[in-house]
């Protein structure tokens, strides 16, 4: 991995002997990783992970690759989670979190 | 002009009539127009005689004639030959084709002039087809015995038959036979070979008359007899050309007698004959020798394949069109030996002397030109039949899946990753990259161990992909789209993921940008950052946590703020193992640019302030956890831009001084899980296949219930395919493995082994 660039580089501020700095910082290039805020990451109606697409969708097997956006994460007052999916087919039948059978209300979404 | 009318009729004087102008008719002398006339309305008025119809009459009478003629015939086709004799030049022949040509035609004249007989009387007691063929008709098997009448030109047919062919069949048999032998050597003259084929045909020609069993004649008189002689004459003909020369010899000659066989049989033989005139050349010439010819089945493929010319090719060619005819056991052993051949010059080109580093193109490579070779030649050769592709993949599959003494696993899902891999980074700038890169599919498709290669090559893409080292993305794309061509959507569900990702976070970082300018804030630094979503990358457990420096604290910490405004219900963490900074340093007489890790970075900025750390102190200062802290700081050691001991003191290197201005310092031995290592194969090798081992079992599990959901109860055989079949795509499950599956999910409860039976299995909802 000792990739060398072919680029001109400047020689910029680098004339002067004594410096204030040791260094200067050029670029970050910085790698970070997101995942949905959840107490638990499977989603207890499907049991797959949140992170991933919900049984259905994946059935479906989405095939653009954007399709992974649809299945969002959807957190009730009771703070417990689970694919948008999902909760949209529960509450049809039974308007209570699976989980602690509280009266479910969305308390927020995932994007 | 005639009267319709019945009358009385003097049968005597009538047929007298009659009779002479039938005599005529037989034996093709002219007849003129009137006397004919007259004799078609005497048949008329014999038929519709008052008081008694005369028909029965009329045909015993005519019956009784036509035996006499025949017989008449008989004597002159005799004439003085000797009948034991099978000489067929000795006129028996010429004047029996003679007589049969103006019989037939002259019979054929009779019936037309008997058309009122046949039409009225004799039709009506005809048993109709049906009867015939689904019994009720015992007795019109043999129509001698019958006592029904014929219409009249059958009954001549059967006369001759009867009266004239019987008596000389043996005569008549041996001589066609000695004739069409000698056809078979030198072709007769037109003349002789135009007797000789009406001959033939005179025997198909008399019973075609016949529903059932219309060819006996001419089995019993022609084919039978030139079987049996022809079976003897290609026996001998075969020994002796083996024992002549070699195999291609054999085959050569075998192949051309083929050939003068069939257009033998053409020429003189009834088309039905073909078939079994070549099955009998078969048997006698390839069927009977195939010891001889399966022995040399190996040479040749080695031969022809060792580039032994255009001579081996056509041996193999005509090996393969006798064997071809007589089916499956027969061609099995030249399957067999192209299976064989095909493994034995892969594996050689395998072992084959090549650079230690270069392993991967040299697998790959060597598979294909295998490849490529024996498509060529047995598509060639085998004219690309079926069992010989299915022989050649077999072979490739067993090349590539296979596995030295020692390995735990074959290396191919490894070696053709790492080969995509060098293909697919910018420095390899090649020019057919993209064809090398649809080539490595064709290997690819034969690796068993698809799962494996898949782990391979989602953790080089995630390398590339982190750190831009992508040729071009239309290639990265092109490639995943060629596994998902060859394996199926979620193969290649987590590659998409992540490239998708890598699409979302350049929009990101314009958005960014934006959002920097819209609220006068700077990061102070340059700033790319990639925002990958958790669980599609194989990037593994433990990240690091460091105290960043306030250099990067700043763009962090505007970064997340951004990140928590845009979008909602999503944590985010930083990877600083995979971030790299790029510094540029200022005490040294040249400017060097650094590009390194984040905890590097972050090590190299606390000099600012000092030149000397103790390393417990810089450990604190970064929290860095004891293995990471090695691993870090070693390059930087290696490097030359610090000194001193990992464990004691540091010291920047204020004389650094090195050739080239720019660094890229690595993180040495990527902890398993993560990206990094250039496949040094036994030492990961453990926990790895064990990793793999688990993922199977799961994948299993989940298809074991998925189809005992669906079909409720199944045997355990049918099971088993079912599982190997659906997991094909992804690797080659062992039944042992599966077994352990099963039982894993009965002691679950997923399934239970149905009350009452040793071997099916039934799903409990």
């Amino acid at each position: 991995m000792s990739g060398e660039d072919c680029e001109s580089f400047d020689r910029g501020d680098a004339d002067g002997q004594k410096p204030d700095k040791m260094f200067t910082l050029k670029k970050w290039n910085a790698v970070a990783m997101w995942s949905w805020d959840v107490e638990c990451d499977t989603c207890a109606i499907c049991r797959v992970q949140v992170m991933d697409a919900c049984l259905r969708c994946q059935g479906e097997s989405k095939k653009d690759s954007y399709g992974k956006q649809d299945c969002v994460v959807v957190w009730g007052e009771c703070n417990h989670s689970f694919h948008f999916c999902c909760m949209s087919l529960w509450v049809k039948q039974n308007n209570r979190c699976p989980l602690c059978q509280q009266e479910w209300s969305i308390q927020r979404m995932g994007k | 002009m005639m009267s319709l009318k019945p009358r009385n009729v003097d049968f005597q004087e009538t047929w007298a009539n009659l009779k002479e102008t039938v005599a005529g008719v037989v034996a093709l002398r002219a007849v003129e127009r009137a006397v004919w006339n007259t004799r078609f309305s005497d048949v008329y008025a014999l038929c519709v005689a008052h008081p008694e119809p005369l028909a029965d009459r009329l045909y015993d009478e005519t019956k009784n004639f036509l035996e006499e003629h025949v017989g008449g015939l008989l004597q002159r086709v005799k004439g003085s030959s000797v009948l034991e004799s099978s000489d067929y030049n000795d006129g028996l022949l010429t004047r029996y084709v003679t007589a049969w040509h103006e019989f037939s035609q002259g019979v054929a004249y009779l019936n037309s002039l008997y058309s009122y007989l046949n039409l009225q009387h004799v039709k009506r007691q005809k048993v109709s087809d049906a009867e015939i063929i689904y019994g009720s008709a015992a007795t019109v098997s043999c129509p001698e015995h019958d006592t029904r009448q014929l219409e009249v030109g059958e009954l001549g047919l059967l006369t001759w038959e009867r009266v004239l062919v019987r008596p000389l069949s043996g005569a008549l048999s041996s001589r066609l036979v000695a004739a069409l032998s000698a056809a078979r050597d030198s072709a007769p003259d037109p003349a002789a070979a135009d007797a000789l084929r009406s001959a033939v045909h005179s025997a198909v020609h008399v019973q075609a008359f016949r529903v059932r069993a219309p060819l006996s004649l001419y089995q019993q008189l022609v084919l039978e007899p030139f079987l049996a002689a022809a079976t003897t004459y290609h026996s001998r003909r075969a020994a002796r050309l083996l024992a002549e020369g070699d195999v291609s010899h054999f085959m050569k000659h075998v192949l051309d007698g083929l050939e003068r066989e069939v257009s033998l049989a053409q020429r003189f033989l009834h088309s039905s004959s073909l078939e079994s005139v070549r099955a009998c050349y078969e048997r006698a010439c390839v069927a009977a020798h195939l010891p001889a010819l399966h022995a040399d089945v190996e040479r040749l493929l080695r031969e022809a394949s060792a580039g032994g010319g255009a001579a081996r090719r056509d041996d193999l060619r005509r090996m393969y069109a006798l064997l071809r005819p007589l089916g499956g056991p027969a061609l099995r052993p030249l399957v067999d030996a192209a299976h064989q051949q095909a493994v034995r010059d892969g594996l050689a080109l395998l072992d084959a002397e090549h650079p230690r580093d270069e392993a991967h193109a040299h697998f790959v490579q060597a598979m294909l030109s295998l490849h490529s070779k024996y498509s060529a030649l047995y598509g060639d050769v085998f004219g690309g039949a079926q069992a010989f592709v299915g022989a050649l993949d077999k072979a490739c599959s067993a090349v590539v899946n296979r596995r030295r003494a020692g390995e735990a696993c074959a290396r191919a899902p490894e070696l053709v990753a790492r080969y995509c891999d060098a293909l697919l980074r910018r420095r390899a700038a090649d020019a057919d990259a993209d064809d090398k890169l649809a080539a490595a599919i064709v290997v690819f498709k034969y690796v068993d161990d698809k799962d494996v290669f898949q782990k391979h090559y989602a953790r080089a893409l995630a390398r590339r992909l982190i750190h831009q080292l992508s040729a071009s993305m239309e290639q990265e794309e092109a490639m995943i789209n060629r596994l998902k061509a060859a394996c199926g959507y979620e193969f290649t569900n987590k590659l998409h993921r992540m490239f998708t990702d890598v699409a979302v976070s350049a929009d990101l970082n314009a958005k960014f940008q934006q959002y920097l300018r819209d609220n006068n804030l700077s990061t102070n630094t340059g700033f790319f950052i990639q925002v990958l979503q958790a669980g599609a990358w194989p990037l593994g457990g433990a990240m690091a946590p460091l105290a960043p420096p306030a250099q990067l604290e700043r763009p962090a910490r505007l970064f997340e703020a951004f990140y928590r405004a845009s979008f909602s219900g999503r944590r985010l963490a930083w990877l600083h193992h995979l971030c790299t900074g790029e510094l540029r340093t200022r005490y040294t007489a040249r400017v060097y640019h650094v590009s390194a890790s984040t905890p590097q970075c972050a090590l190299l900025l606390l000099f600012e302030e000092a030149d000397e750390l103790s390393a417990r102190e810089a450990r604190d200062a970064l929290q860095l956890a004891g293995e990471a802290w090695a691993r870090h700081v070693r390059p930087l050691l290696d490097a030359g831009l610090l000194t001193g001991d990992a464990d004691g003191t540091l010291r920047l290197n204020l004389a650094f001084s090195c050739k080239r201005t720019r660094l890229r310092l690595t993180c040495a031995a990527a902890p398993p899980g993560q990206g990094g290592g250039s496949g040094s194969g036994s030492a990961s090798g453990g926990s790895e296949s064990t990793h793999c081992d688990d993922d199977r079992k799961m994948y299993l599990q989940a298809a074991l219930v998925r189809i005992m959901k669906q079909r409720k109860v199944l045997r355990h055989t049918e099971l088993i395919q079912e599982v190997v079949s659906q997991a094909r795509g992804s690797f080659a499950p062992s039944v042992a493995m599966i077994k352990k599956c099963i039982e894993a999910l009965i002691d679950k409860q997923y399934l239970e082994r149905a009350p009452g039976t040793l071997d099916t299995y039934s799903y409990l909802a």
